[in-house]
């Protein structure tokens, strides 16, 4: 393991200096591809830096206040597990920001189903999980902006036109539980974590009354009552398109999505 | 291609037309009687590069800031499944509770071309359209076409609802303050006249559909932070007048032949570019092209124009830099010095000058009074 790393410690060297030559020479084409390289060889040295890390005995207070205790993946995978739905990388911020330890930087969410679609593709289920995509109903594509896990049924991971509203209130649902079991008898609620439920609860009929009064028994009622309208119909309609996904999709496709297919779009338009 | 579209080609010049968006069409609006805006937008000629070629540039365009906040705003109200819209109509306009549907129309399968997204759009409207009650209610950026001066252009706006009392409203998202009840009149007056050319362009893309146009809501639904915080509100806005004004205005874009008949056969606006992009037209002699085409100048134009300052240049010494009230006000005289010359009397009037001479001698008679100078 030490001696891989120091071979990529050296690769590293060689490739900053071959950047720097590249900028300098103003070959902007040859430095991209070199920084790509170099980061590959970054992140490979962090992941042995990592499994090092996990062989090392445990010092006494190793981990700083700061720096995130986790991998982000799962750091994310731990909030989505929460939600038991697919979520958008603000909400998925912040409720770990509230509800977990740590810090999740969001400048790496942005890569992160990229990430984990490269490393699916190189080796197809070398992980538990992933975190991928979820999949629009009726084109079966990477629906935007919104994280999943690859270990959840197809049908959860399917959004329809009912489903953002669906899965907003299944996520109230979860995060009003964890604070029922969290604080129970115990009034030390963090202002963060009250914004954060009073966000879900303004947004539905009769959770709340003001920000002061929310209690999270009432937010579930309210949540579950209004779910209770939506979900039939949703639920019938994912379970349709998780059916043709897994028909029609390959492996990858059926984690990441899958691009426009035009002659279906045109000839379902007529 | 007809003889009007070869004429307008010709005054463009050897550049790619120009493509109108709401805020452009909007502007359309402010000054109906100005011909050289009239010619210059159904040209598709680019006025800002023209106004800055000919030496008087104008500081156009929205801020990079107003940009970001704006997005950001429309993010936030449209997070999780339009969460905060949603408890909005329902508080305001009282939308029902099983109307929750959502489609996103900022990509097609990951494919954010125009004319698929287009597609897209009419296809799910149609539907919603024709199967009724469960098809659909809030649009996410759905992408609208109108045909203005005989060019597609494509509109966006920020969603449409469906099914608020069984109709489509378009919901337009601002991110200017609406502070106790109040939001800045000139603001709200732009908001009202982009959400009209939303509503025109729905009403054509539905009547394509056999749908009457009672099928889209006279009144749009406009969206801003309230008071000083982040949390939206929602008010109801009448479009009408500004859908009248708007429908003119269109028309007149598309009977742009009268106008040209008036002009020389030779006119262009071409900036004579050679190869690298670099124009070879004098400055001067463009400015003399500009001119042949009458504008109508206003001190409104400032606020709505690319060729504002060279309008104003040219105006300079008449009664219009004064504003459109006087201008009127003063019919036949059109220049300061005839106004001021006629007021003191050292000037005399021709015929059709002598109601608005006796008035203004008048007026010199009261002022003098006022102020106490000798006669």
């Amino acid at each position: 393991m030490t001696a891989e790393m120091e071979a990529l410690e050296r690769r590293m060297d060689s490739l900053q200096a071959e950047v720097r030559r590249a900028m300098v020479a103003g070959d902007r084409d040859l430095a991209r591809a070199l920084r790509a390289e170099l980061n590959e060889c970054r992140s490979q040295w962090e992941a042995s830096l990592t499994e090092l890390e996990g062989q090392a005995p445990e010092p006494a207070g190793s981990h700083g206040a700061q720096g995130p205790i986790l991998p982000v993946r799962e750091q994310v995978h731990q909030v989505l597990t929460l939600l038991g739905a697919p979520a958008a990388p603000k909400l998925v911020i912040a409720i770990h920001d509230a509800l977990f330890a740590g810090l999740l930087p969001g400048a790496r969410l942005t890569s992160l189903r990229r990430d984990e679609e490269r490393s699916f593709r190189s080796a197809p289920y070398a992980r538990p999980y992933y975190i991928c995509a979820a999949l629009t109903a009726e084109l079966l594509s990477p629906a935007r902006g919104l994280l999943a896990v690859s270990t959840w049924p197809m049908d959860r991971r399917i959004v329809g036109p009912l489903s953002p509203r669906v899965d907003f209130l299944t996520a109230a649902i979860r995060v009003a539980e964890r604070f029922r079991d969290l604080y129970r008898g115990n009034s030390g609620v963090s202002p963060e974590s009250r914004r954060l439920l009073w966000r879900f609860a303004a947004n539905i009929p009769r959770a709340a009354q003001s920000a002061s009064t929310i209690n999270p028994d009432e937010i579930i009622v309210a949540a579950r009552a209004e779910l209770a309208v939506h979900e039939r119909a949703d639920s019938e309609q994912r379970a349709e398109s998780a059916l043709r996904a897994r028909a029609q999709l390959d492996d990858a496709e059926q984690l990441f999505g899958t691009g426009l297919r035009l002659s279906r779009l045109t000839s379902a338009d007529g | 291609m007809n003889a009007v579209e070869s004429r307008l080609e010709h005054i463009r010049g050897r550049v790619a037309p120009k493509s109108h968006n709401a805020r452009t069409i909007a502007a359309l609006t402010s000054n109906p009687g100005c011909a050289r805006r009239a010619i210059m937008d159904a040209a598709g000629v680019d006025k800002q590069r023209l106004a800055a070629y000919s030496g008087f540039p104008a500081p156009f365009g929205q801020s990079q800031f107003a940009i970001t906040r704006g997005n950001a705003f429309e993010a936030q109200v449209k997070a999780n499944g339009c969460a905060e819209l949603l408890r909005l109509l329902r508080e305001h306009l009282g939308l029902s509770i099983p109307e929750v549907s959502y489609d996103d129309l900022n990509d097609v399968g990951g494919n954010t071309g125009l004319v698929v997204r287009h597609v897209r759009t009419r296809s799910l409207l149609a539907r919603a359209v024709n199967s009724g009650s469960d098809a659909g209610t809030l649009f996410d950026h759905p992408l609208l076409r109108l045909q203005v001066a005989g060019r597609p252009v494509f509109l966006e706006p920020d969603l449409i609802a469906f099914q608020l009392g069984g109709r489509f409203h378009v919901v337009e998202i601002k991110s200017f303050a609406v502070i106790d009840g109040q939001a800045d009149g000139d603001k709200v007056a732009a908001a009202v006249i982009q959400s009209a050319v939303y509503v025109h362009a729905l009403r054509e893309l539905l009547a394509g559909h056999g749908m009457a146009e009672d099928a889209v809501a006279d009144e749009v639904v406009l969206v801003c932070p309230e008071n000083f915080s982040n949390a939206p509100t929602a008010a109801l806005l009448d479009v009408r007048k500004q859908l009248t004004v708007l429908r003119r205005q269109l028309a007149r874009l598309a009977s742009i032949e009268s106008l040209l008949d008036v002009l020389p056969a030779d006119l262009t606006f071409d900036l004579g570019m050679d190869d690298d992009g670099v124009p070879s037209r004098s400055p001067a002699e463009l400015r003399d092209a500009i001119f042949t085409v009458d504008a109508r100048y206003a001190p409104e134009c400032l606020a709505s124009c690319e060729m504002c300052f060279l309008c104003r240049h040219e105006a300079q010494g008449r009664t219009e830099t004064l504003g459109r009230e006087v201008r009127d006000e003063l019919g036949a005289i059109d220049s300061i010095a005839a106004v001021l010359g006629l007021a003191d009397g050292t000037l005399a009037p021709a015929d059709d000058q002598a109601e608005a001479a006796g008035l203004l001698r008048a007026a010199a008679r009261l002022r003098r009074e006022c102020t106490g100078e000798a006669a």
